[in-house]
């Protein structure tokens, strides 16, 4: 690959996020010194490192400061008090060994009610992108499926905020396949993936891309069944077709 | 305001260069300048990640000895030992939640993204810059999908496919809202830049 292929991949290879082959190829060309990769690489490794300040400032203990200088050999710890902290610490381990089994179920507690947050934050998220572009002023509204046993629904667009999909019969996907809606122009040009979802169990399925949409330019919305990674172009038949008027 | 500890911590960035050649010679004084200028931006990072303050102190033990066992390999004229800390104090974190968590950990990724030599030419004093403070407005302006990604990337060292199993979501889904959220920092950066 040549760096102009790998153009989108510098960031994430900067994050840990990149992968075959363009991991490989990345450091490929770091390697052999590609002066290109090595500056964008390094200009992608900068933004990275500045994620690092989006973590809330705190301050560590005092004592940590002389642990680490004791610990390289820069300073000495004093042991006036040994005696005194050696019961201490007696008391102390006994308080943590039965300390440590509560802590221990209280952070796997914590964990879980931290990603029900996140989910509900995500699920959140996406009914108020729905609500917007039901409620905008200029969203058309395209009914699909109305002759036809499954799926039916409606397609929402809006040309500033984007496309809404709000479906019923639409079977859930095989294991490792999941939906991918797409706009496609008018004039045989090639349609944009608009996104992926699942439908649940009940068969219902709402999905919501915010994009911005030149509405008299475009032809119909439609969803096609892709394995789960996604696809660059539509590689089934498509399972909803709405034409826009 | 939530800067102001960074800017504390980081003061005096543009004397890096000296202070790491004081590390090469062994000044214990220098270890004790560098834990003041990183120390808390070091440490509020692992505990992000780690979320427990005995285990992130240990972890930012273990990084600032980690710097200053290998200082000797760092370039002090052009390199930027800032971001290079934070790359080692990210990984010791990371290595810990993945080995704690019994997932699988990668010594030798690790290995080489703190490698110094990646940090040569990097803009001096880069995390109490303008454009640190640009980032974090990015990211908090990010839709909480895109923010996720981007946190759980940065913090948790999660692959998108761990990621679109713990967000329940598919794949290409996360994909998606991964170069979503990199392109919108780049562009809100490129804008505040622009305008600045």
């Amino acid at each position: 690959m040549n760096c102009s292929e790998l153009r989108d991949h510098y960031q994430l290879y900067a994050l840990g996020l990149a992968e075959e082959p363009e991991r490989s190829e990345i450091r490929d060309h770091l390697d052999r010194g590609c002066e290109v990769c090595m500056r964008e690489v390094k200009q992608a490794r900068e933004l990275t490192a500045m994620v690092a300040s989006t973590a809330a400032p705190l301050v560590p203990s005092p004592r940590l400061r002389k642990r680490i200088l004791a610990a390289a050999g820069a300073e000495s710890y004093s042991f006036g008090w040994a005696a005194g902290l050696a019961g201490v610490a007696a008391l102390s381990l006994c308080a943590a060994l039965y300390f440590a089994g509560r802590e221990r179920q209280y952070f796997a507690e914590s964990a879980t009610l931290r990603a029900q947050t996140r989910s509900q934050d995500i699920e959140l998220t996406r009914l108020n992108e729905a609500f917007a572009i039901l409620n905008g002023v200029d969203t058309t509204v395209t009914t699909f499926g109305e002759k036809q046993p499954k799926p039916k629904g409606r397609v929402f667009c809006n040309p500033s905020m984007g496309v809404l999909l709000i479906a019923s019969n639409l079977p859930m996907a095989p294991a490792g396949k999941a939906y991918e809606m797409w706009v496609i122009p008018k004039g045989g040009k090639a349609p944009v993936s608009a996104g992926m979802f699942q439908a649940r169990s009940d068969g219902t399925a709402m999905h919501t891309e915010m994009i911005s949409m030149d509405m008299s330019n475009t032809a119909a919305v439609a969803v096609t069944l892709e394995d789960a990674a996604g696809a660059n172009a539509p590689t089934t038949t498509p399972v909803i077709v709405a034409a826009l008027q | 305001m939530w800067l102001l500890p960074l800017f504390l911590a980081v003061s005096g960035a543009e004397g890096d260069a000296e202070l790491v050649l004081r590390l090469q010679r062994r000044d214990p004084r220098a270890l004790a300048e560098l834990y003041d200028r990183y120390g808390r931006v070091a440490y509020a990072l692992i505990l992000r990640v780690v979320r427990d303050v005995g285990t992130a102190e240990d972890l930012v033990q273990e990084t600032f000895l980690r710097v200053w066992t290998r200082a000797q390999a760092f370039d002090a004229e052009r390199g930027s030992i800032g971001p290079w800390l934070l790359a080692v104090a990210r990984n010791r974190a990371i290595d810990y939640l993945r080995s704690a968590g019994g997932r699988e950990r990668n010594s030798v990724e690790f290995e080489e993204s703190e490698h110094p030599s990646l940090f040569i030419n990097m803009e001096q004093g880069i995390l109490a810059s303008d454009r640190a403070r640009r980032v974090k407005a990015a990211v908090e302006k990010l839709s909480a999908s895109h923010r996720q990604v981007i946190e759980l990337a940065y913090f948790e060292g999660l692959t998108q496919t761990e990621m679109a199993e713990r967000m329940g979501q598919p794949l290409g889904t996360v994909k998606t809202w991964v170069r979503a959220a990199l392109k919108n920092l780049r562009d809100q950066i490129s804008t505040a830049e622009a305008s600045a």
